[in-house]
């Protein structure tokens, strides 16, 4: 073998860098990977729609004409339509206030914010039940005002906004802390308002982490399940959220129609996937893109 | 007065950042505030523009005579540029620069014309119209900086003030941006106060400098002034580039060894120790001793490369080293080889009493 028969071999493997692992290994992670995605994430999402076409279109798309299930698709719509731009004005508030602001009880506040996180949601819905219910704290108030509040729309919103309360402020807090107070100086030595300084400054500069947390908080108001059961009483047509409605259809054995709304938040779940890939990658490539979180 | 302060304090729980200053600054003249950090320079400048407050008290600020220190920033019509330039990453370089004429209300805000035409002129003035329509982070730092100045211009602003204005940049383009402020400066005259902690930079482009220490300011005169005349050892130090001998003070002049000097009197009580204070390109070397007005010394090294050869010293009497610097022409004279004894004379000594210790 010559010199040149010893380059040539050279050059046809690809060399190999320090950090890298030999082939069986490097098979071996990635195989278990994939085998741990599929059997996890893409057999069941596979199934929901498996099943909800288990007997046709027809069926399928029948589902929905139940008037039963279209109070549940109402209700949950509403429900995120209240809970989400609440959400979306308090996350906004409170991480201004931390990020800009130096304040006694800021770290309480921090904290107090990622409550609904560390609390089971089932608790969350109790503490409602507590407060507002016939039995509760204020109950005997509300009901000589006959407001009600708990098994009907409030309780349901209420439990809601509690529950994704975090995810706005969450998402804004360390994104507003890593680009600091100077532009904001900037704005104001320039002679801005505050309010105009907050809408031509703060706000441009954090419009995709505020979209990012909008569509985390979004997906999961209408998918909350366990503080909403909680407080709903479960009446249907009047109390159901998409989650409740589902899990009476399946325990009444009509699984078409359980996997059939099912696919619904199953497809929520994939929109709001594009979305967030979407916003990351409009966030990456938004001019002067310097930022201090990559979500 | 174009800005003047008075009795400002400004205290951060013990620390007290600002002691009683009053400042005044001429107007149409451009002042280097220069100090260590911590020294108090940028909370100055802060209180100045109004994003900073002073301690409650008999503090104020004014502008050309008026009582600005109870307006809000927003108001004080002062430009600031920040270290960090602050441009607004998500508007153009136009729009970053127009942002001040945009954001006034409808009853004040130019016509669009206009602000389009200002903005021009000052793209010109800073010599960056062809890259109006880039973004922050499209630009490098020196070309940041001259944004951030355009954009704090932009106003029409009574008075600029800039906070380390080359600070992050590398030292080739902060060269050439000083001297690019300084002619700017000249060009549009406009009151300026600028904080730095580079004394070759605030002794280059300021025509008065100030020199602050822990929140007070030290000494305030033109940069030959401060050069020359340091009021403190505290300066002498800061400035740098100076040799410090011991010795003591007798009959007018300082006795460095046993070798007599003249010298001026800088601050300090009538104690006979002190400390004397000398530039090494004020020190004369020769080969033969001068009577008693030379020291003897020895050559330890030297290097000759550059406009100037740098000579280091050590006395023969007890050792301590000190640095002189000649011109080419009289280190070609000489040939001094290291090891030699040679004879110095010191010039222009100003001597303190010595209780300050470097």
């Amino acid at each position: 073998m010559g010199p040149a028969a010893t380059l040539n071999r050279a050059s046809m493997t690809p060399r190999r860098r320090p950090t890298s692992e030999p082939p069986r290994v490097r098979r071996l992670l990635i195989g278990l990977a994939l085998g741990f995605l599929a059997l996890f994430l893409v057999v069941p999402l596979a199934s929901v729609f498996a099943h909800a076409l288990a007997r046709g279109w027809g069926a399928y798309l029948k589902s929905f004409h139940d008037p039963v299930t279209f109070s549940a698709i109402k209700l949950t719509v509403i429900a995120a339509a209240i809970a989400v731009p609440l959400n979306c004005v308090f996350g906004v508030a409170a991480a201004w206030a931390i990020a800009k602001f130096r304040f006694p009880g800021k770290q309480l506040l921090i904290t107090l914010i990622d409550l609904p996180f560390s609390v089971s949601p089932v608790i969350s819905g109790l503490i409602f039940v507590l407060l507002f219910g016939a039995q509760g704290a204020l109950g005997p108030w509300l009901i000589e005002r006959e407001i009600q509040i708990i098994f009907a729309v409030p309780g349901i919103v209420l439990a809601t906004t509690f529950v994704t309360f975090p995810f706005v402020a969450r998402e804004l807090i360390p994104l507003m802390q890593a680009q600091g107070r100077s532009e904001e100086e900037a704005a104001i030595v320039l002679g801005a308002s505050g309010w105009k300084t907050f809408w031509r400054v703060t706000l441009p500069n954090i419009k995709w982490g505020l979209l990012y947390g909008v569509i985390l908080c979004n997906a999961r108001a209408m998918g909350e399940f366990g503080a909403v059961s909680v407080v709903s009483g479960h009446i249907r047509g009047e109390t159901n959220t998409i989650p409740l409605h589902i899990e009476i259809l399946y325990n009444e054995y009509n699984f078409v129609g359980a996997f059939a709304v099912a696919s619904l938040l199953t497809l929520l779940a994939l929109v709001t996937l594009a979305l967030k890939t979407w916003v990351e990658w409009k966030n990456a490539s938004a001019p002067g893109a310097n930022h201090g979180s990559s979500p | 007065m174009s800005i003047e302060v008075r009795h400002i304090t400004r205290q951060f729980g013990k620390f007290k950042a600002l002691d009683d200053v009053t400042l005044k600054v001429e107007s149409g003249e451009l002042v280097a505030l220069l100090g260590p950090s911590g020294s108090g320079k940028t909370t100055l400048l802060r209180i100045i523009a109004g994003l900073e407050f002073p301690d409650p008290g008999p503090a104020q600020v004014l502008f050309y005579g008026d009582d600005v220190t109870h307006l809000p920033a927003s108001q004080r019509k002062a430009g600031f540029a920040f270290q960090h330039y602050a441009l607004f990453r998500h508007l153009s370089v136009f729009e970053n620069i127009a942002f001040g004429l945009r954001v006034r209300p409808r009853a004040t805000r130019p016509p669009e014309r206009d602000i389009l035409q200002r903005v021009e002129t000052l793209l010109k003035l800073v010599q960056l119209e062809p890259l109006a329509q880039r973004y922050p982070a499209q630009l490098s730092g020196g070309q940041r900086q001259r944004v951030a100045l355009a954009r704090a211009l932009a106003v029409e602003p009574k008075v600029l003030l800039l906070d380390e204005p080359f600070g992050a940049l590398d030292a080739k383009v902060r060269k050439d941006l000083r001297r690019w402020l300084r002619r700017l400066h000249d060009e549009i005259h406009i009151t300026t106060l600028f904080v730095t902690h580079d004394q070759e930079e605030a002794l280059e482009v300021a025509d008065r400098v100030a020199i602050m220490r822990d929140g007070r300011i030290e000494q305030i005169g033109t940069p030959d002034d401060i050069y020359d005349r340091p009021a403190s050892p505290f300066i002498y130090d800061f400035l740098g580039n100076v040799n410090l001998f011991h010795g003591r003070i007798h009959e007018g002049r300082v006795l460095i060894g046993d070798t007599a000097f003249e010298a001026a009197r800088g601050a300090g009580g009538p104690q006979s120790q002190a400390v004397a204070f000398v530039r090494p390109h004020d020190i004369r070397v020769t080969r033969e001793a001068s009577g008693r007005s030379t020291l003897a010394a020895r050559l330890v090294r030297c290097h000759a490369a550059g406009p100037v050869a740098q000579l280091e010293l050590e006395r023969l009497d007890g050792g301590a080293a000190f640095a002189v610097q000649l011109s080419r022409d009289q280190f070609r004279q000489l040939q001094p080889q290291p090891g030699e004894q040679l004879f110095v004379e010191l010039q222009n000594v100003r001597v303190f009493s010595d209780d300050y210790s470097i």
